[in-house]
């Protein structure tokens, strides 16, 4: 069969001129003998790029992200981000690999109970020894730091409230800024507005964008509705059932190709690729 | 419709379903409980426990009361002076089994720990610590701390580990994980990652436990006086040895003041720690809710829906201004520790009153760290006292005590049972017929709760003459302190919808009892009686110390007369028993 790399290289697009920084080489996850997480994804993000992954609940998408920072390790192939082999890569290096690498989930993951400063430190314990709790135990510097990050997320003000108290969407942007806080040079974000309302979505969309633009950050985020997805990233990666079944160029790509990924039925993965080529 | 408040971290709140399917698994445990049942009720009548026991008692009770009173109080000064020193030991006991506790519970649960290994390791220590009844811990360590406080913090701190351990464990076990996930994903190290996002949202609830376990360790000192722990326990233990009663039981009545006093100010710091975050959800409503009303209140907004207005009204209190410049202003601020507000000054003030009390215990209970240290190389001298275990030749008539003491927990369980399900119905606001009964019932518990076993032992030990009935209805007594609360507290937090539809076909407050709430609370109650037999196992060794039968009689009396080895026997019997009847009840409330 095809590879999307070849795909890629028969003229779908210009050759993208930067460096990789996320390569999986036919990686494949089994959960069990019958459910396939990923089946045999092969994909390479290079500096700068944003990529979106499309595809229904339950067709990879998070398992893909967490395999970028080794949060999952694959049953078989090769997952190389930054110059490391996560596969074969130790707790140490591991730990390293993950402070360059900022993830933003779907449910935002703060501890509800700490204040929206404190949940932006934490984003800071990659590169500071031994453990914490509770805001007095970061250093003044980092705290700084932190409400500095805050603020770029426009939520400075609110950084002594405990952080169950704000709204869903001001509480994916605190989720935002401690990714920030790891000073990233990859930022993952898996379904970032799916649990919020449509006004929330835009203004976390925004804003990653406009983060990673400033920050020339190589992003992959996950999505499910096309109508964000598409003039929103680079390229567009589409999956179903832990296959890849669409990689394109976000420009120029109308809906009816991208909503291909979503049908049951039909369209496999080879003819949809040579559509849209 | 609004479902009642989430359930605390350690009540699990009992699943629904409409008919049981039955399976070989649950047959089995069926039958098992209702072996249990069976053989209290035959303990219940082998004992003799009956109305004429009672009914002969009343003149003893009569000729009692004449030597009780007047009750003879020591001084103000000596009464504060002993209450100072058992309070000094409890606090330190109890806070140096949680402090033992939390690194076993990170790696007995197993959403934090490292491996298979250290995650049987540490549950096993635990349940080794709960199987080892204080006493028994206080007896060896006597032998080498000698008499005074350490004996009893070192007794009551590694046996407490049992309990605050596997409850510290459950806490951590039903947290979200997510939080510790994102600060793995930061690059955060395993410790990090345990303090950051594991332990937040469990202190409430470690503290709340380790609170009920001081209520619990306050009771138990009295036991450990009479084997030589310093305190109001001691005091009372040497009054009756000397006969002196009207001494001893005003003493009793202090205990029974004090810890009164200190489960009613333990069970408010609990409801409040609680209430304020108990579950990961509800915690999160319950704060959404408050600050979002204080917020409304200032904003003139009334009692509008928290989230909403946060959300589309823009919320903040100053509408004419805009979030971003808001936000810049508190950047420019530079502001970076939280400002002192009453929630703070609240937490600094109680952060400062906990330091106090636990500096107030090191010097009130005088140990010395370099003492303790002193006393290390002693240990190896007195282990070696304790071994090999013998039996003196009394093997037989040990294994007949430790039946009665077998017998002694299986009666009071049944006693405590049918004592507590109406007592603690009455005590549920919901089932109660009137709040002002629901109180009175409150009432009833909290005070027997305040009660320790041993003095209620003591009580009908004079009543029924020495001897297991004295013990078994002691223990059974108690027992309504322990039962008829978690029975009340269940009943309270059952989903009333099933109770209103049923009272509103017009069922009578029996009917619904009986067909709605009792089931529900069925498997609840199952694990709480089990608990409870659990409890009377242990406690029934301890009551032979004042004559309330049983092998405890025998474990204080090889000790005095420096029997070691058939101490190590006994407590090895004593062991043994503990821990079948632990794994019966582990098996039993997995298959409920
Ligand atoms: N830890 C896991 N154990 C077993 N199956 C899993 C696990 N994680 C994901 N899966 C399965 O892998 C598939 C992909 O899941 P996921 O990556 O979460 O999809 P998505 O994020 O696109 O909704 C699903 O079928 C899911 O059930
Ligand atoms: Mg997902």
């Amino acid at each position: 069969m095809t590879t999307v790399d070849e795909v890629l290289g028969s003229g779908a697009g210009p050759p993208l001129p930067h460096a990789p920084v996320v390569e999986f080489s036919r990686v494949t996850k089994r959960f069990g003998p019958d459910v396939l997480g990923l089946d045999d994804i092969s994909l390479t993000v290079r500096t700068g790029e944003v990529v979106v992954l499309l595809g229904l609940s339950g067709s990879g998408k998070s398992t893909l992200l967490r395999h970028v920072d080794g949060l999952q390790l694959p049953t078989s192939g090769s997952v190389r981000v930054l110059g490391t082999e996560v596969t074969t890569a130790g707790g140490g290096e591991l730990r390293t690999l993950r402070r360059r690498i900022g993830f933003v989930f779907q449910q935002f993951d703060l501890v509800g109970c700490r204040t929206v400063l404190e949940n932006v430190c934490t984003g800071a314990l990659g590169r500071i020894r031994g453990p914490r709790l509770g805001l007095p135990t970061y250093p003044k510097a980092l705290r700084r730091e932190g409400l500095e990050r805050l603020d770029r997320v426009g939520l400075a003000d609110r950084a002594f409230q405990r952080s169950d108290t704000l709204s869903g969407g001001q509480q994916q942007r605190v989720a935002v800024a401690r990714a920030l806080m790891q000073r990233p040079e990859v930022l993952l974000a898996d379904e970032p507005v799916a649990s919020l309302d449509p006004e929330s979505s835009a203004q976390v969309m925004d804003l990653l964008k406009t983060i990673s633009r400033e920050d020339s950050l190589t992003v992959l985020c996950s999505l499910h509705q096309v109508d964000l997805a598409l003039g929103w990233g680079d390229r567009i990666v589409g999956l179903r059932t832990g296959r890849m079944v669409l990689d394109l160029p976000a420009a120029g790509l109308d809906r009816d190709q991208v909503m291909a990924v979503y049908s049951r039925v039909g369209a496999d993965a080879s003819a949809l690729l040579g559509a849209a080529g | 419709m609004a479902a009642p408040p989430g359930p605390g971290l350690v009540h699990v709140e009992p699943k629904q379903r409409l008919t049981a399917p039955p399976s070989s698994a649950s047959t089995a445990a069926t039958l098992v409980l209702i072996g249990l049942a069976a053989a209290s009720v035959w303990a219940f009548i082998d004992l003799r426990i009956n109305v004429a026991t009672f009914v002969d008692g009343v003149h003893n009770a009569v000729a009692f009361a004449a030597r009780v009173f007047p009750l003879d109080f020591p001084s103000f000064g000596e009464i504060l002076l002993l209450c100072g020193q058992t309070l000094a030991i409890v606090v330190l006991a109890t806070l140096l089994s949680t402090c033992l506790s939390v690194p076993l519970a990170v790696l007995a649960a197993g959403n934090t720990t490292p491996g298979d290994t250290s995650r049987l390791g540490s549950r096993a220590v635990i349940v080794i610590a709960r199987a080892v009844p204080d006493l028994v811990l206080a007896i060896v360590f006597v032998r080498i701390f000698g008499i005074g406080a350490l004996t009893g913090v070192l007794a009551m701190g590694l046996h407490s580990i049992g309990m605050i351990g596997k409850m510290y464990a459950d806490a951590i076990e039903q947290i979200d994980n997510a939080a510790a996930t994102a600060l793995k994903a930061a690059g955060a190290s395993r410790l990090q990652q345990i303090a950051g996002g594991v332990l937040p949202p469990v202190l409430p609830a470690f503290v709340a436990v380790g609170l009920h376990r001081l209520d619990i360790n306050l009771r138990v000192t009295v036991v450990l006086g009479f084997v030589g722990v310093q305190g109001i326990g001691f005091a009372i233990a040497e009054s009756l040895k000397v006969l002196d009663y009207q001494r001893g039981i005003a003493l009793a009545v202090v205990v029974l003041g004090l810890c009164i006093v200190v489960e009613l100010i333990s069970g408010a710091i609990r409801t409040a720690l609680l209430g304020r975050s108990s579950g990961p959800r509800g915690g999160i409503t319950g704060a959404i809710t408050g600050a979002a009303g204080a917020l409304g209140r200032r904003a003139g907004l009334g009692a509008r829906d928290a989230e909403r207005s946060d959300e589309h009204l823009g919320v903040d209190p100053d509408l004419t201004r805009d979030p971003r410049l808001r936000s810049a202003a508190a950047l420019a601020d530079g502001r970076v520790g939280p400002p002192w507000d009453g929630a703070r000054i609240g937490g600094a003030c109680y952060a400062l009153v906990t330091a106090a009390v636990v500096l107030a215990s090191f010097s009130g209970a005088g140990i010395s760290v370099t003492e303790a240290f002193g006393s290390l190389p002693r240990v190896f001298d007195s282990v070696g006292l304790f071994l090999p275990p013998e039996t003196g030749g009394l093997f037989g008539e040990l294994l007949v005590q430790l039946l009665i003491t077998i017998k002694i927990a299986l009666a009071a369980t049944l006693i405590g049972v049918v004592l507590s399900l109406p007592i603690g119905a009455l005590a549920a606001r919901n089932v109660a017929p009137s709040p002002a009964v629901a109180n009175t019932f409150r009432l009833v518990i909290l005070i027997i709760r305040g009660i320790p076993e041993l003095i209620l032992a003591i009580i009908f030990v004079v009543i029924t003459g020495l001897g297991e009935v004295a013990g078994a209805v002691a223990l059974g007594i108690g027992g309504v302190g322990l039962l008829g609360k978690l029975v009340a507290d269940s009943l309270e937090e059952i989903d009333p919808g099933p109770e209103r539809a049923l009272a509103a076909t017009g069922a009578g407050r029996g009917q619904v009892l009986f067909a709605a709430t009792l089931p529900a609370g069925m498997k609840a109650l199952v694990a709480h009686v089990l608990y409870l037999l659990d409890t009377n196992i242990r406690a029934a060794t301890l009551l032979g110390i004042v004559g309330a039968g049983g092998i405890g009689f025998y474990l204080l009396n090889a000790s005095r007369v420096l029997e070691f080895g058939v101490v190590t026997t006994i407590i090895l019997m004593v062991f043994a028993t503990v821990m079948l009847f632990e794994l019966l009840a582990i098996w039993l409330r997995s298959r409920f």
